[in-house]
């Protein structure tokens, strides 16, 4: 009997405990999106970080947004995990249930689900209006204006990363090597790279570090290019020539046979391991190569074949339609593409500022990999943006790659799949 | 000689097999062990290190202070707790009225609850979202222990109602006999017997509302998030901090074990119990 | 004792479950049911319509479709098969008498303790063809002469996520058995050893029999658990590669997460009603059983 009346006592702290929690929460969020009548004074803000010290730059950020703002506002910032990607997928769900936050960290891809079910806010009238609009350049616009599809921009730039070529300068000089300045001398390079050091007749160094998993397309997308081929029609001989090359290197075992199942982590573990010599990827994992490698690492530019391509990686800013204060929801989010949180965050992460003044700060001039970026940056660009992209990137490129480097299909039957995976039939 | 032979016995019928399911069982989380306490650079090195030649409690300290593991354990420790007790109340009776009464449309309801956990949540979640925000529960740990119990329910009415099927009806009638009423058979006879069956079922609810992700990211904001979402914060785009997310695993898994240690001592008091009205 | 005569007892009792469950539930799952027979595509919400049975003929035209079948029987075939010997066996162990039972009792739980979104991760970096431990273990026992990349060919994925969904349900049916091994009465063992039966004879004419119900209900939820589990091969290779470790939950899940919710539907009330095919003759037995 004891023992019941103690569970029965707990039981009944723990729901009272729960109902004052409850209490509390739902006051703290009335204020956000669900104020009627007056503009509303707290807003809500979804990001994910990379890592735990990024999240506590962006508290850092939001504070001082908070501090010093013009519409008086408060944001809240709420962390929420990438989740390989499915942070969109959250993002959307919770919109669709008529939550979620009012301003939100954004990718690009995602886009046209959300327009297509009017959720963004349209930004034409803020951008217009904007003392800071040319602080960021007219092809970004551009690109926003592209991907939801329309005229008007529902998408506010934020930071962009542009994909480059990571080598060893140390393994590069052991096989005699200079940097590529061609595309065929970047396949032969892949080639050459490719060593057995030991002499026990297994290879210890591959040239490439393939990504064949989920993001590999960005990567990819730069030898189809390369050969002349492009984004709207896979099933162009050019761009076959260039998923055939993309084979090759994985056939000949210029690059690891887990390249089907490498993502970004191992990709970049290959390449910081030494167990390859070169790998694609952005300014993003800079800092964590130079604290592993030191001097021996450096950077160019994906080289020019017959065409020269190079991924535009990118992070945005968006508001909700349904967010009852719009101006100060603008105010946040141009803060943070052109104003002190734009700087803080770039600093703090190493992405390429989209802000003009921003990326002409010293920090970002000195640094070698910055460099490469904004080399690259006349290069680069997206994959086109349709409602099918997400998709596609999930799981129509990843197991028809896949196929392909294993043999099950051809570089021509591979290419027609995917055509048939963005564009329909 | 002949003690020698039981002693081999043994050896063969118990610590063998046991040993080599436990080296299957338990190898995972001593790699998540070991790769907690490596420092980065040894992670991925060319040599595979089956303990680390440099231990380091960097990830732990950086867990507690930095990362403040604690919030979402206590949170996930309250989700779980209510989760379970409710679950449990509610299961053990209707497994109970399942197991000894024989009414119309028990088979339909038993139906019903089979089929509740044969629809993927993925398609429920936009809707299940809306009638949190409606109940106004969201942002709240009850939005979770709703969500959970929705899941957990039908399983244990399931579980225990096969328990009670083992157990012989010549317990309670032999007390009905006595002239002890059904409530009174149940509460002196069925529930001592059951006790195992119940702390078994127990384990699973915690374990499940303990484990669960996709709920816990779209029902809870930073003040209520969950072991599982504060895990998956770790995983960014920019790769996987090994230190703090391995180190969160075995903080995660330790306290269960030892509270599971404290609770399969029940599991024997159901063996007694039987025994002695058997 | 059979009570045939009108009880609301029974009722009152399954009151509240079925309540918390239909209050929540019931609204989605209907609302799942309808979108099947939809163009219900949230890329496209202008064109969402009803549509009939168009989702379902697609369906049967789908290669995919045919494939993640497949899969999914041999997934379920295996890994529960596996789960529940493993984790019968174990149960046994550890029903008998030895120091440290508690200590081992509550280790072996380890696999269902870990977070799930560990699991994944923890046997992605297990079985990795670079610096996975797998690798490492069998090349220093000279069972392979070539680090093997199990989750990058088609050949190996399979059967290595299958390899984790055993371990992760070994506990599962461990304790639930072991806790139904605590009812069966000693006397039964007891006559069995006055008429000379062997340990086999004992585990099939006694433990068997007198836990057979225990056995019935876990291996069919544990069916049903694992025909729907999505997070093992999501978080371990997303159903790749090249589709080989793409069962109907999964490929279920990438739809969904595709926001085809239409497609996603028919597929789910075809996967429930495979499951409910199976199902069946587990419970015509079962009442039968009761009913005698």
């Amino acid at each position: 009997m004891k023992k019941i009346l103690s569970i029965v006592l707990a039981a009944a702290t723990a729901v009272s405990v729960m109902a004052g929690c409850s209490k509390g929460e739902t006051g703290s969020q009335a204020g956000s999106g669900t104020g009627t009548g007056a503009a509303a004074t707290s807003l809500t803000y979804w990001y994910w970080a990379d890592n735990s010290s990024y999240s506590a730059k962006m508290q850092e950020i939001v504070k001082d947004f908070n501090a010093n703002n013009k519409s008086k506002v408060k944001v809240t910032a709420q962390e929420y995990p990438w989740d390989g990607g499915a942070y969109s997928q959250n993002l959307f769900t919770a919109a669709m249930g008529g939550g979620g936050p009012d301003i939100a960290t954004f990718k690009l891809t995602s886009t046209p689900q959300f327009t297509a079910n009017k959720l963004l806010a349209n930004l034409d009238s803020y951008i217009s209006k904007w003392s800071e609009k040319d602080d960021i350049d007219k092809s970004l616009y551009d690109i926003m204006k592209q991907a939801s599809g329309t005229n008007s921009i529902y998408v506010m730039p934020w930071n962009t990363q542009v994909l480059y070529v990571y080598y060893r300068p140390s393994m590069f000089k052991a096989a005699g090597v200079s940097v590529p300045k061609t595309y065929d001398e970047f396949l032969t390079a892949c080639k050459k790279l490719t060593r057995d050091t030991n002499g026990d007749g297994k290879t210890d160094v591959y040239g490439f570090s393939m990504r064949g998993s989920k993001g590999g397309q960005e990567p990819w997308g730069s030898f189809i290019q390369a050969r002349g081929g492009d984004f709207t029609n896979f099933a162009s001989p050019e761009a076959i020539a260039g998923m055939q090359d993309f084979i090759n290197l994985y056939k000949n075992h210029y690059a690891p046979p887990t390249a089907p199942s490498d993502g970004f982590n191992e990709t970049v573990a290959n390449f910081k391991s030494g167990k390859a010599a070169m790998v694609i990827h952005h300014i993003g994992s800079a800092a964590d190569m130079v604290k592993t490698l030191g001097n021996d690492v450096d950077a160019f530019v994906f080289p020019a074949g017959k065409k020269q391509w190079t991924s535009l990686g990118d992070t945005e800013n968006v508001v909700f339609d349904k967010c009852q204060n719009k101006d100060a929801a603008f105010e946040f989010v141009a803060y943070m593409a052109t104003g002190k949180g734009q700087e803080t965050w770039c600093t703090a992460t190493g992405n390429v500022p989209v802000s003009k003044r921003v990326q002409k700060l010293p920090a970002f001039q000195n640094n070698k990999f910055m460099k490469v970026s904004i080399a690259g940056q006349p290069h680069a660009g997206i994959f086109p943006v349709r409602d099918t992209t997400t998709d596609w990137i999930n799981t129509v490129w990843p197991n028809t790659v896949a196929a392909a480097l294993s043999g099950k299909t051809t570089a021509a039957g591979a290419m027609q799949t995917l055509q048939k995976g963005l564009y329909g039939k | 000689m002949r003690e020698n032979k039981r002693g081999s016995a043994r050896f063969f019928s118990l610590y063998l097999p046991l040993a080599v399911l436990l080296v299957f069982l338990i190898f995972p989380f001593y790699w998540t062990l070991v790769t907690s306490l490596k420092p980065d650079r040894e992670l991925y090195g060319s040599i595979v290190t089956y303990w680390p030649r440099n231990v380091t409690f960097l990830s732990y300290e950086n867990l507690f202070t930095q990362f403040q593991f604690l919030k979402p354990m206590s949170n996930s420790f309250l989700v779980a707790i209510i989760t379970t007790l409710l679950s449990l109340t509610v299961s053990v009776l209707a497994a109970y009225a399942f197991s000894r009464y024989r009414f119309k449309g028990r088979k339909v309801f038993m139906m019903l609850f089979l089929t509740n956990n044969m629809f993927p949540t993925v398609l429920l979640l936009i809707p299940l979202y809306s009638i949190m925000r409606n109940l106004g529960v969201l942002y709240t740990p009850m939005s979770l222990v709703l969500s959970y119990t929705t899941f957990t329910i039908p399983f244990s009415v399931w579980l225990l109602n096969g328990y009670l099927d083992d157990i012989p009806r010549s317990l309670e009638e032999a007390a009905e006999v006595d002239g002890a009423n059904k409530a009174q058979a149940f509460l002196r006879i069925i529930l001592p017997v059951l006790v195992p069956c119940i702390v078994a079922t127990g384990v699973y609810i915690f374990m499940t509302s303990w484990n669960e992700y996709t709920f816990a990211v779209m029902f809870t904001n930073e003040a209520n998030r969950t072991i599982p979402v504060a895990l998956k914060n770790l995983i960014g785009e920019l790769g996987v901090q090994w230190g703090l997310l391995t180190a969160g695993g075995v903080i995660t898994i330790i306290p269960v074990c030892i509270m599971f240690f404290f609770a399969q001592k029940r599991l024997v008091e159901g063996l007694t119990a039987g025994a002695v009205k058997g | 004792m059979v009570r045939r005569k009108t009880n609301i007892w029974p009722y009152l009792l399954i009151a509240p479950a079925l309540l918390v469950i239909l209050s929540v539930v019931f609204v989605p799952a209907v609302n799942a049911i309808l979108m099947s027979f939809q163009n219900y595509d949230l890329r496209r919400p202008s064109q969402t319509g009803f549509a009939g049975l168009a989702n379902y003929i697609e369906i049967i035209k789908d290669p995919l479709f045919g494939e993640a079948l497949v899969k999914t029987i041999l997934w379920v075939v295996f890994g529960v098969g596996f789960q529940f010997v493993f984790g019968f066996i174990l149960a046994l162990l550890l029903n008998k008498k030895f120091k440290g039972r508690g200590f081992v009792r509550s280790v072996s739980l380890i696999p269902w303790v870990t977070p799930g979104v560990l699991i994944g991760l923890m046997w992605r970096w297990i079985y990795d063809g670079s610096y996975g431990v797998l690798d490492d273990i069998l090349l220093k026992l000279g069972l392979i002469g070539d680090k093997i990349p199990f989750l990058a060919q088609e050949s190996t994925a399979f059967p290595s996520v299958v390899v984790t969904i055993i371990w992760q349900g070994i506990p599962f049916f461990a304790l639930m058995l072991l806790a139904g091994l605590q009812g069966v009465p000693r006397e039964l063992y007891e006559a069995a050893d006055i008429d000379g039966a062997n340990a086999f004879q004992k585990l099939f004419n006694v433990t068997i029999p007198s836990i057979k119900n225990t056995i019935f209900v876990t291996t069919l939820l544990r069916i049903i658990w694992v025909a729907n589990s999505v997070d093992v091969i999501f978080n371990m290779t997303g159903g790749g590669p090249a589709y080989s470790t793409q069962t109907l939950s999964v490929y279920i899940f990438n739809t969904a997460t595709s926001l085809n919710l239409g497609y996603s539907s028919a597929m789910s009330i075809i996967l429930t009603l495979l499951l409910l095919l199976v199902a069946v003759p587990y419970l015509r037995s079962m009442f039968r059983n009761q009913e005698a």
